[in-house]
């Protein structure tokens, strides 16, 4: 019972990285229904940036709010650079576009800043916990309390702000906002910019929570996210957010806990394959 | 000619049939598959099982090996393209995940270790190697060639172009969506079943690794860069992402950022492809040739 | 006479909460041009979309030829005979005008399993796509990318795809708009060809001179309701036509 409700709880954890990972992916498909693979390379700049200023002033608070700064310009840089001119092409040349910018920026952080694993030895300013039992590390905590407050923060944005109708707005049909008066480009920037801090925040704290950088930290999860914002329903950030959720604990439970022999990263997709087969348009979306 | 040549060029070869697979999945129906490595896989693995257990020799097991391919192509096919275009890329990235894992994981397939001591093809008691199988693999790329010039001449291939330009429209003449986009996954997977049968007897030795998500991405990229939909697209494709690594070679530690840059670079101002319309090289081409090229 | 070509009984189609065509009800004699006539977003492209398997209807019955066909896939219904062109134009783009054609004209071997493997690029194709391409006045630019046409030439193309189908019914949506006068009267004499040569046509049109003139019937819908169905002289004196017309000038259109 102790060794379920450990395991629950970091999949818990693990589950809320990836919905802070993917949340990112699902608003950028959902403005300009583009697949983001770039998005862990961005995820991965925010890991070894953070850590960079963390070594540079040893404060964790500067270290994230640089990170998410450095990384929400790499965001917009690549959507203004990249995507912005390949829109009136098929899908998949932005696609095989973000592709090669992932394994660039893979090549860039092994080249800049080495191939071994750095540490990423910050102490994380929350409080350990005793639960039934189990501890709750102060690691575990700061996911929990982190994601919380981004999520609330971009749910308060989304409903409560003009920004966020602006955005909702943008995303149901661009031509339309445009003639509305609304900046779409502006728009599509601050989403990019938004996901993209996310990610560095979910860089960092899997940095730290793992205790692990290294230049191909991005390649698992880039491919994962995809399967999740399937799952949560293309175009939804709450669905997204969902099957993050899912997944971890999935991945955790059936595989630390229950010792069912299917390789990790796979669970995903076969995930996946099996809701889309269920439901077509993926748990929470829309037809 | 040396024998590194002779290498590179059987991999280009081998590479060049499985592209020709994708780029009438791509390139004539407009179905994006970011899994066609899987396919690869399948009959490469497929080859590999029956020349080590069953013994039949590559010309024996290559129909079966082609019909593995395209039939695993048909089952993955039907659900996959039933759903949202956008769907379709991730769909088949997982199933790329999924092949590579049941190969990595089943003893059936040798698990991690692969299938090793494939035997060389061989044509009437002559064991194929080097220059010998280079022309072999060229002799099977022309065929795959000439089946792509077939199928852009008859009805089938027609109503594919049709479909990947207007599917409502398409639909509203009597093309049938989902019939001529899995003609398309069918004809496309078993070419790429072909060119695994050849590449398990040319390394004698595959794991799953060779079939990952990377080559998935190499392949689309051969199609897009050498010009989607195009008949020697692919080939072009073939070559340039297939010699570039070698040439950057010298760069030593640098040349995989090199590649993936200048892919970047490619994709961001030559989407048509090289050999696409408006290209840099068409407009070359049309002030050189009276016709351009084909 | 003997039973109509087309029946729609109690069609009804909603998307979420919208109710875009509630209840229609007519008929289509074989022989006849039918105008289907209303204000913007009265459910007229729905009706097509309907009739043409684009999507399937929320409840009601289609018959043609006395066969059920609500709910059976765009390329049946089209393999049935009936031809259709869309409101916004959809030409298959990277193609020339003549493949355009030539990929309507092979609804006959889209089916089988042999037929689909034989050559289109014959002289004997080419001739009947240019024939076609001729009856539209399109022949000219038989070799041109179908992406660089302009609207109207556009128009005439779906015309023709439409043509090469629709042996029994060719729906048109809206294949006026966007022409020249002289295209206007070419397309009007075409119309008349094509119904002498036992082709029923149903029309949705917004220019009045040209349905009331082509149309042996009207059908009226508004707000996804039939008001009317008569002779043009009836329809045109209707006083819910009237007032469904009337009470839309000044106030925007839906889209």
């Amino acid at each position: 019972m102790q060794l379920f409700l450990e395991q629950l709880l970091n999949g818990l954890a693990t589950g809320s990285i990836y919905a802070l990972i993917t949340l990112g992916l699902a608003l950028v498909y959902g403005i300009m229904r583009i697949l983001h693979v770039a998005h862990a390379a961005v995820y991965s700049i925010g890991a070894y940036v953070g850590l960079w200023f963390f070594n540079l002033t040893s404060s964790l608070l500067l270290a994230v709010l640089g990170s998410m700064a450095v990384c929400a310009l790499v965001g917009i840089s690549i959507e203004r650079f990249v995507y912005f001119p390949l829109l009136k092409h098929p899908p998949f040349v932005p696609l095989i576009a973000s592709i090669a910018i992932l394994l660039s920026v893979e090549e860039l952080c092994r080249l800049i800043a080495g191939p071994q694993i750095l540490t990423f030895p910050a102490e994380l300013p929350f409080p350990e916990f005793r639960v039934a039992g189990v501890t709750v590390t102060a690691t575990i905590t700061a996911v929990y309390c982190i994601t919380a407050a981004v999520l609330g923060l971009l749910w308060v944005i989304t409903t409560k702000t003009e920004l966020g109708l602006a955005m909702r707005a943008a995303s149901q049909d661009m031509a339309v906002a445009d003639a509305m008066g609304i900046n779409s480009h502006l728009i599509v920037s601050l989403t990019f910019a938004i996901g993209s801090a996310a990610a560095a925040v979910a860089g960092i704290l899997v940095g730290i929570y793992f205790n692990q950088v290294y230049p191909t930290m991005g390649a698992v999860p880039a491919y994962k996210t995809l399967a999740l914002i399937v799952v949560g329903g293309l175009g939804s950030v709450p669905g997204a957010v969902v099957a993050s959720l899912l997944l971890g604990m999935a991945e955790t439970l059936l595989i630390g806990y229950a010792n069912i022999p299917l390789p990790r990263d796979a669970l995903a997709f076969i995930a996946m394959i099996g809701v889309l087969m269920w439901r077509s348009q993926g748990l929470l979306g829309s037809r | 000619m040396s024998g590194y040549l002779i290498t590179i060029g059987t991999i280009i070869a081998i590479n060049s049939i499985v592209a020709c697979g994708l780029n009438v999945i791509v390139g004539f129906a407009g179905q994006i598959s970011l899994g066609h490595a899987a396919f690869f896989g399948i009959g490469a693995y497929t080859a590999a099982l029956l020349a080590t257990q069953a013994g039949l020799s590559f010309w024996a097991a290559l129909p079966c090996v082609i019909a593995v391919s395209a039939a695993i192509g048909l089952l993955l096919g039907i659900p996959s393209l039933r759903v949202r275009e956008d769907f379709l890329a991730i769909t088949t990235i997982g199933i790329n995940f999924i092949v590579e894992a049941v190969f990595n994981n089943f003893e059936f397939f040798g698990g991690a270790l692969g299938i090793g001591g494939i035997p060389r093809a061989a044509l009437f008691d002559l064991k194929l190697r080097g220059a010998e199988f280079f022309c072999l693999c060229l002799f099977f790329l022309s065929l795959v060639m000439a089946a792509c010039w077939w199928l852009t001449r008859c009805w089938a291939g027609l109503a594919c172009f049709a479909l990947r330009e207007e599917e409502t429209a398409a639909a509203s003449v009597g093309i049938s969506p989902v019939r001529f986009k899995l003609l398309a996954f069918v004809i496309g997977t078993g070419m790429a079943g072909l060119g695994g049968a050849l590449y398990a007897h040319f390394m004698r030795f595959i794991s799953a690794s060779d079939f990952a998500f990377p080559l998935s991405v190499s392949l689309l990229s051969m199609v897009v860069v050498g010009g989607i939909g195009t008949l020697w697209g692919p080939i072009l494709g073939a070559f340039i992402i297939g010699v570039l690594p070698e040439v950057f070679r010298p760069l030593i530690d640098y040349r995989i950022l090199f590649y993936t840059l200048l892919l970047l670079l490619m994709i961001r101002f030559q989407p048509g492809g090289l050999l696409g319309e408006n290209s840099a090289a068409r407009r070359v081409f049309a002030k050189i040739l009276p016709g351009g090229k084909p | 006479m003997s039973r109509p070509l087309l029946e729609i009984a109690g069609l009804s189609k909603s998307f979420g909460g919208l109710q875009a065509v509630d209840g229609v009800s007519f008929d289509i004699q074989s022989g006849e041009i039918l105008g289907l006539l209303g204000p913007n977003g009265a459910g007229k492209t729905v009706c097509f979309n309907l009739v043409s398997g684009v999507y399937p209807p929320t409840a009601g019955r289609i018959s043609f030829d006395g066969r059920r066909i609500e709910g059976l896939a765009s390329h049946a219904i089209a393999g049935l005979g009936i031809g259709r062109t869309f409101q916004i134009v959809k030409p298959f783009a990277q193609l020339t005008v003549l493949e355009n054609v030539l990929a309507a004209r092979g609804i006959a071997r889209y089916r089988g399993l042999t037929d689909i493997w034989s050559s289109w690029k014959t002289p004997a194709e080419r001739r009947e796509g240019l024939s076609l391409l001729e009856r539209v006045g399109l022949a000219g630019l038989a070799e041109r990318r179908a992406g660089l046409l302009p609207l109207g030439d556009l128009r005439r193309l779906e015309i023709a795809r439409a043509l090469a189908v629709g042996r029994k019914l060719l729906l048109l949506d809206e294949s006026f708009s966007g022409l020249r006068h002289e295209e206007i009267a070419h397309l009007e004499a075409l119309i008349r060809v094509i119904r002498a040569e036992g082709v029923t046509v149903l029309l949705i049109e917004h220019n009045m001179r040209v349905a009331m003139g082509l149309c042996d019937r009207l059908v009226v819908l508004d707000h996804g309701r039939k008001l009317a169905e008569g002779r043009p002289a009836e329809v045109r004196a209707s006083e819910a036509v009237i007032q469904a017309y009337l009470g839309r000038k000044g106030s925007a259109h839906a889209a």
